[in-house]
């Protein structure tokens, strides 16, 4: 019996903001589908992307919310941060427009998640860089100024982008296991699997991580 | 003799065993013929034929003796063949008898193997018994879905049995089959309920068991959907915690904040709650997804597939009627602007989480619902504003610009239509609301104007009038979709500009006491004589006119009608002129050619109209 895909301990909810054509649905897409998805069209509202990952040995459903970036449906997608675990927050490398538009998005994304929400800030577009608009370095700063995470990546040929998902997701993995994630209070962003059905070895750990929790 | 003996016996010391002569001779003085009973038997034996011991006789004795041995081998082998005739007689019988025997044994081997697999194919093992019936209480395994998966197996096998003359046992057998599938599927059935009543968490725990146990359940239509029913009772139970909790309680310490703090900001407010509702929904969608995935594996999706997920939280949409308070939002009338706004955001999440859902699903239709209604109070608010439009008419402003009021409703109305263009809702969706938006608005307007001018003279109505839809052009020009209206609007405003051209000439005709001139002129015909026979048409008249017009001609501005300095469009007001111009040309023309007429009989018309059309022309333009 395959029970592959639903055999997970955990769901993080994620979401993704950044401007208009940044490339939030193409780096969704490549972490999705390991595909580029050239001639994207303008998102729509929002819509949302699946995946299972495996943090520490635990298998974590990724539940990812894509937000449009177009500024009318500004108003629609900040009732979707509400709930995240984790935040992708993307500009593009070759506009520096998009880069300084972030701390709006960052107060945004303060404002509207709850304190224990991971944000990522994604530069996407690194496969580019003849165009480069918005150097490393001063982004780097700009992530450790506010306490990001920080990778530039590429939704066309796929670089940085397995590794900022799965970053955020251990960071929020981390924050369970050291408490400061209580699993028991609403809208956290994280679902917990009370008992893995297929995978008793998987079930030692979590179990551990919830004690810690609920002290 | 002695001597013999004694040269034996002396010999005998030494060679006894060596000499086979002496060891014979030891042996026959040895024998103690009374104890050999052997010989003694022979010698009796011997004695009952040989009577006569002579030389002639015991040499023939040999001879006799074999002879007599022939003999009673004869009568033993004449007697025996007697006794083996009848032991093969008797035998024979006996042989037959065995071998029947061993077929009968073979056959009975046969059938109590093809018994045995009769059996195995078409009983239940007792240990399969035993885990169908289980405890009344007890977990279900792979192995009771193994057992059923057998149960099934021979109630099908049993077709073949009914096929054949074997149909009392397919019959039994399937009766005792259907039997146990009862009792299994009870069982089942309590199982499967008593574990979806308890998936109320807000991760659903779904076990390969249960996904088991809802495939096996699909033989059973009536009692997989009261097993879904009480699933999406439990999910149900656990969404409407999770909104209550969003509403009221918000993230850890209040972030994010409940949704309730943003009640006065009704966008927000909706918004909110509808992004909550769309993000369970896409949830809820994965748990019904991974429960059903062996079930619907084998069915059509549409059938009983997991886009059925809202009709399998039948209730669901009760609770949330009453917690999502859209409708009381609504009814607050928060003033048609945010009313609009709601709609096309109830319009836009109608489309978003009827992507996620099926097209019948009770929270899709319930939110047409909720933006049906927004619609319909939002247009009920324009038609109220529309009929306070009719109702209270003012009068045109002493500039006959448009009235503050019709500024106020135009203003809304861009207000309304900029809103649409930043709009959530697709392109298409957007053009159907913007004709009944359009008609409810302007319609009323266009009669609110009419009304208003309806006590002025010509002039002042053409020009309230052409300002009106000026402003109303000027307002829809910016949109998308408003053609039509807007071609409307401009043959309403080409009717009144026509009047205005009119009024415009007749005034510079008046004014230079042409105007008579002109009208007789123009209606004159030649049988009624010449022209310059005709009262007013003298020649003296006709010049005293001419001077006025020379004044006209030299100062054509000060001869502009004065509503037309009212006209808000330069462009229209330039378009009357040029158009006023060409009819005093016109007329000028008609006057000239009607004086030059020798039929007219004028002296000296060159001296009476100086001027040449074309100069005329030349100086009007």
């Amino acid at each position: 019996m395959t029970s592959g895909p639903y055999n997970y301990s955990y769901i993080f909810k994620y979401i993704i903001i950044g401007d208009m054509g940044v490339g939030k649905s193409c780096l969704l897409h490549q972490f999705t589908e390991k595909k580029f998805m050239a001639d994207c069209p303008h998102t729509i509202g929002v819509e949302f992307g699946t995946r299972i990952i495996e943090v520490s040995g635990q298998k974590i459903k990724l539940q990812i919310w894509d937000t449009a970036g177009q500024e009318r449906f500004r108003a629609v997608t900040r009732s979707y941060y509400r709930g995240a675990a984790g935040a992708l927050m993307v500009y593009d490398i070759t506009r520096r427009s998009t880069y300084n538009h972030l701390s709006s998005w960052l107060t945004d994304a303060r404002n509207l998640t709850n304190p224990n929400t991971v944000i990522f800030l994604i530069g996407n577009k690194s496969d580019l860089e003849a165009q480069r608009d918005v150097t490393y370095e001063e982004a780097k700063q700009f992530a450790e100024e506010n306490g990001l995470l920080f990778l530039e990546a590429s939704a066309k040929t796929g670089e940085h982008v397995e590794e900022a998902f799965l970053d955020t997701a251990r960071k929020i993995y981390q924050n369970i296991l050291d408490g400061s994630l209580d699993l028991n209070a609403a809208e956290t962003g994280v679902q917990h699997k009370p008992s893995a059905p297929d995978s008793n070895q998987a079930n030692l750990e979590p179990g551990g991580g919830k004690d810690s929790c609920s002290c | 003799m002695t001597e013999k003996e004694i040269s034996v016996q002396g010999s005998s010391e030494g060679s006894t065993t060596s000499n086979p002569l002496s060891r014979k001779l030891n042996k026959i003085l040895e024998t103690r013929l009374e104890n050999d009973k052997e010989t003694l038997e022979a010698l009796k034996a011997l004695s009952t034929f040989f009577h006569e011991n002579s030389l002639r006789t015991r040499r023939n004795l040999r001879g006799d003796i074999e002879r007599r041995s022939l003999s009673i081998s004869e009568e033993f082998a004449d007697v025996f063949s007697i006794v083996k005739n009848a032991a093969r007689d008797q035998t024979a019988d006996l042989i037959n008898k065995t071998t029947d025997l061993q077929k009968e044994s073979q056959k009975l081997d046969m059938r109590a193997k093809v018994a045995d697999a009769f059996l195995a194919k078409y009983q239940l093992k007792t240990e399969e018994v035993r885990v169908l019936r289980g405890t009344r209480e007890g977990h279900l395994h792979e192995d009771f879905f193994q057992a059923l998966n057998r149960v099934k197996q021979i109630h099908n096998d049993c077709k073949v049995l009914l096929r054949t003359n074997q149909q009392t046992a397919g019959l039994e057998i399937m009766e005792s089959m259907a039997l146990h599938q009862e009792t299994a599927y009870e069982r089942l059935y309590r199982w499967t309920q008593g574990e979806c009543r308890s998936l109320t968490s807000d991760t659903v725990d779904v076990t390969s068991i249960h996904c088991r146990a809802m495939e096996a359940l699909q033989d059973r239509p009536v009692l997989f959907r009261y097993v879904l029913d009480e699933f999406g009772t439990a999910r149900r139970t656990a969404v409407v915690r999770g909104f209550i909790d969003a509403l009221t309680r918000g993230g850890p310490g209040g972030t994010p904040r409940p949704i309730e703090l943003h009640s006065h900001d009704p966008l927000r407010y909706v918004g909110d709650m509808l992004a909550w509702l769309h993000q369970a929904s896409a949830s809820e969608k994965e748990h019904l997804i991974s429960l059903l995935r062996m079930a619907t594996a084998q069915r059509p999706v549409s059938e009983s597939g997991p886009l059925d997920i809202c009709n399998k939280y039948p209730s669901l949409q009760q609770d949330l009627r009453e917690l999502v308070r859209v409708e009381q939002v609504i009814v607050a009338e928060p003033g048609p602007m945010v009313l609009y706004k709601l709609a096309n955001l109830l319009k836009f999440y109608k489309y978003t989480i009827g992507q996620l859902l099926n097209k019948e699903a009770a929270l899709t239709s319930t939110l047409s619902e909720m933006e049906e209604f927004a619609q319909k109070v939002f247009f009920n608010a324009l038609n109220v504003l529309a009929s306070k439009l009719v109702e209270k008419v003012e009068l045109p402003p002493a500039d006959l610009g448009p009235t503050a009021t019709l500024s106020q409703t135009l203003s809304l109305l861009q207000e309304i239509l900029a809103s649409h263009d930043s709009s959530v809702v697709s392109m298409d969706l957007r053009e159907q609301d913007f004709a009944r938006i359009l008609t409810s608005v302007l319609d009323p307007l266009m009669q609110m104007c009419s009304l208003s001018a309806s006590r002025l003279n010509p002039a002042d109505m053409a020009t309230y009038m052409i300002n009106c839809l000026h402003a109303m052009q000027t307002t829809l020009s910016l949109y998308e979709y408003t053609d039509q209206r807007l071609e409307m609007l401009q043959a309403q405003t080409d009717a009144h500009v026509d009047t205005l051209v009119n009024e415009q000439a007749s005034f510079i005709l008046s004014r230079t006491a042409l105007l008579q001139i002109y009208s007789i002129a123009l209606q004159h015909k030649p049988e009624e004589g010449p022209l310059a026979s005709l009262t007013g048409l003298n020649t003296s008249a006709i010049k005293d006119g001419m001077t006025h017009f020379d004044g006209f001609l030299a100062t054509p501005d000060n001869y502009t009608l004065p509503q037309c300095n009212f006209l808000q469009s330069t462009a229209i007001r330039e378009k009357i002129h040029q158009r006023a111009m060409n009819l005093i040309q016109g007329a000028y023309e008609l006057l000239y050619k009607a004086i030059h007429n020798p039929d007219n009989q004028y002296q000296e018309p060159n001296s009476i109209m100086v001027r040449t059309p074309e100069q005329v022309k030349t100086l009007l333009s």
